[in-house]
């Protein structure tokens, strides 16, 4: 096991596109690192880099204490495991496990051993003399995991090993890889598109965005605290509201007014956000995550301090089964950044709805026992704690530690 | 010659298989007409195989008669004769070898050349690619004199080195064309993995490429036996002298004159016969494997 540590990585392709820009990020030594991103975002170039499957056009790439840059694939002592599996349709389950061994002149018995234990494990015992052609798609993506594991690597690297597969088996390897790697422990790259896979699986998260690393740090941590309207904007499904609020001074504190609304915002947010106060009287852009409202009828008890009243008509209700998401228009028109634009056009959900016309569609995620329906007048609750602020111009949040003084 | 027209059958049986896969449930007036031309085609190819069959046992007399008659009875001696006084079994043990080290040769250096060209990014390679391609468009007759000389101050002339030599020459442009294509659509990251798991470029191609290429490479390496089998004119250049070197097209060639003004049709038909089964046992083997991808399972 080791770590693994990119400094200042490029990679510019033929023709001067700049996939990957002066990547920096160190993956420590037994943690699940996750690269997520919209498509093109650089991330599987990032991943193929570290592998030694496309060369590094500047840059240092260490694995360990080692730097890797001109080293082939097969003296990194690393395994990965391909989006599309990449078995070799010859050999049987066994002969798959067992080649990358064979290739290591490790002696028979101990190969034998590694491939049953590792068959054991992923519950392929019985395939072991099976070709490829004749496993359903889940046992070949077991087969591609076991091709790692049995090389006991310093890091596996896996680019969306779990895209193939569908919904329902999706979420069950999701769980066994979060359990391999904790029964393993081997540092793990794992590149997907899937924000959710990436809350789920990543020890940290790294968003990347037009070859630029955007922000790394644990998911919750990216939920509560996004660097910027991209990284709010891509991460958390339904994905965060936006509109162009001014921060108003009323008696008693300030407020974000915004289409006929008045958001109390807490003396405590200007604390937590150095140099918000700067912002008063002046226009942001305010971010509200929809699992931060709550219907006020179902909110027993929310209502309290920090809780700001908002009555909308619900345009349209999803039902969940153990919450509900209403849609409710906001007179205001959408907030037209290019970070949110990018961010909406990697959401698979994303796009746009014609009807709203010129004001913006809202989200918000409220209870079960809610009994708010399509075309209703509802009171909504805000919880006025967790609103997020951008800057207007530069689209980085404002009062992030990582953007103070930026 | 009659195995001519097994080399187009299966060109035909490869495009049309191909062809009417996705349409196999609807046969409209298209699906009628397509198994019309293939019952014609396929009479095409049958009728003469088994007219030239049925007339290595019969007499001269029997053979200028009417074509559809059967034979009396099964002359079998007409194959003694071929197979003693024309020495066919000797030509044909001469061709095998010719044709087995010339194909080998041929799928070795065109599935090495080809690999490359179609996978590894170089200053280069669609020059070299062209040159090879090119080189189809060079007909045989059009080198023959200039390849003689070459061949003879190799000191090749009359062996069959030179021989083998020469029809892997001729076989390359078509087999890299062929294989190239072939190798650029099987799945990239099948050899990425082998790399991963610490394959050298080599070992990649020959353990793992090559096995997944095996469907291509049969089709071409079929081409290529039938192709060099019924080579006649390279041979009766670069193998004059030597009647104990010749191959059987040589051979059966010969029959029709060994016997004086005499010609001896039943004889010359066995022979041809003879020459014919070799290459039908290749196909039939090999049939099914071209059909069956063996790409299957590698992907998702």
């Amino acid at each position: 096991m080791a770590s693994i540590v990119l400094s200042n990585v490029d990679k510019i392709y033929a023709g001067g596109v700049k996939a990957v820009n002066g990547l920096n990020l160190e993956i420590k030594d037994g943690e699940f690192m996750v690269l997520v991103g919209p498509s093109g975002c650089g991330k599987s170039t990032a991943l193929r880099m570290i592998a030694g499957l496309e060369d590094i056009s500047g840059g240092e790439i260490a694995i360990g204490e080692k730097v890797v840059n001109h080293l082939p694939p097969k003296d990194r002592d690393i395994a990965m495991v391909f989006q599309n599996y990449a078995l070799y349709p010859h050999m049987t389950v066994a002969e798959n496990l067992a080649f990358g061994l064979k290739l290591r002149k490790m002696p028979k018995p101990e190969i034998q051993k590694r491939v049953n234990q590792a068959a054991k494990m992923l519950g392929l015992e019985q395939y072991l003399k099976r070709k490829p052609a004749a496993l359903s798609g889940g046992q070949r993506q077991r087969v591609a995991m076991g091709r790692a594991i049995v090389r006991e690597p310093q890091a596996f690297l896996m680019d969306e090993p779990l895209s193939n597969l569908d919904a329902k088996l999706r979420v069950s390897m999701r769980a066994s890889l979060n359990q391999m790697h904790e029964r393993l422990g081997v540092t793990t790259v794992y590149v997907t598109h899937d924000q959710v896979e990436a809350m789920t699986l990543g020890d940290r998260v790294c968003v990347l965005r037009d070859g630029i690393l955007q922000q790394v740090d644990t998911p919750q941590n990216l939920f509560d605290n996004p660097v910027n309207l991209f990284v709010a904007g891509f991460m958390g499904s339904p994905s965060m509201n936006f509109v162009t609020a001014e921060l108003v001074q009323v008696d008693g504190g300030a407020a974000a007014a915004f289409a006929g609304f008045r958001l109390p915002v807490p003396a405590s947010t200007f604390t937590e956000k150095p140099g918000l106060d700067q912002y008063l009287g002046r226009k942001v852009i305010l971010g509200i995550r929809p699992s931060d409202f709550e219907d006020a009828a179902a909110a027993n008890g929310h209502t309290g301090a920090g809780w700001a009243r908002l009555p909308v008509r619900a345009e349209v209700t999803e039902e969940l089964g153990s919450e509900i998401n209403v849609l409710f228009l906001i007179d205001a028109p959408p907030v037209e950044h290019k970070d949110t634009v990018a961010a909406k056009d990697a959401d698979e959900d994303g796009e746009p709805i014609p009807l709203a016309g010129d004001k913006s569609l809202w989200t918000a995620r409220v209870n079960a026992r809610s009994h708010v329906r399509p075309g209703q007048q509802t009171e909504l609750v805000v919880d006025t704690h967790n609103l997020h602020f951008f800057d207007q111009g530069s689209g980085l949040a404002i009062g992030h530690p990582a953007n103070v003084g930026r | 010659m009659a195995t001519r027209t097994a080399v187009e059958k299966v060109a035909a049986e490869r495009v049309t298989h191909k062809r009417a896969r996705p349409r196999r449930n609807e046969l409209g007036v298209f699906g009628g007409l397509a198994h019309l031309a293939l019952f014609v085609w396929a009479l095409l190819v049958i009728v003469p195989l088994l007219w030239t069959f049925l007339s290595s046992f019969k007499n001269n007399t029997e053979l200028f008669g009417d074509a559809w008659s059967l034979p009396a009875e099964l002359r079998w001696e007409n194959w003694g004769r071929a197979w003693d006084r024309a020495q066919v079994g000797r030509y044909l043990l001469n061709s095998v070898l010719v044709v087995a080290f010339g194909t080998m040769g041929t799928m070795l250096l065109g599935s090495m050349a080809a690999y490359v060209l179609a996978r590894y990014r170089f200053p280069g390679n669609r020059a070299i690619y062209y040159l090879f391609v090119s080189g189809m468009a060079f007909p045989v007759f059009l080198a023959l004199v200039p390849l003689f000389f070459v061949v003879k101050q190799f000191g090749l002339l009359n062996t069959h080195a030179g021989l083998v030599l020469v029809y892997i020459a001729y076989s390359l442009p078509f087999t890299v064309f062929f294989l190239t294509a072939f190798f650029r659509t099987l799945p990239t990251s099948v050899a990425e993995a082998a790399m991963m798991d610490g394959c050298s470029h080599t070992r990649t191609f020959f353990q793992v490429m090559l096995p997944m290429a095996k469907p291509g490479m049969i089709s071409i390496g079929i081409f290529n036996i039938l192709g060099q089998w019924n080579q006649y004119l390279l041979p009766l250049v670069l193998l004059p002298a030597d009647r104990e070197k010749w191959v059987i097209t040589q051979g059966i060639a010969d029959i029709s004159t060994i016997a004086g003004y005499e010609s001896d049709w039943p004889g010359l038909f066995a022979a041809l016969s003879m020459a014919i089964i070799p290459v039908l046992l290749v196909y039939i083997i090999f049939q099914r494997q071209i059909q069956s991808g063996l790409t299957a399972g590698a992907l998702k």
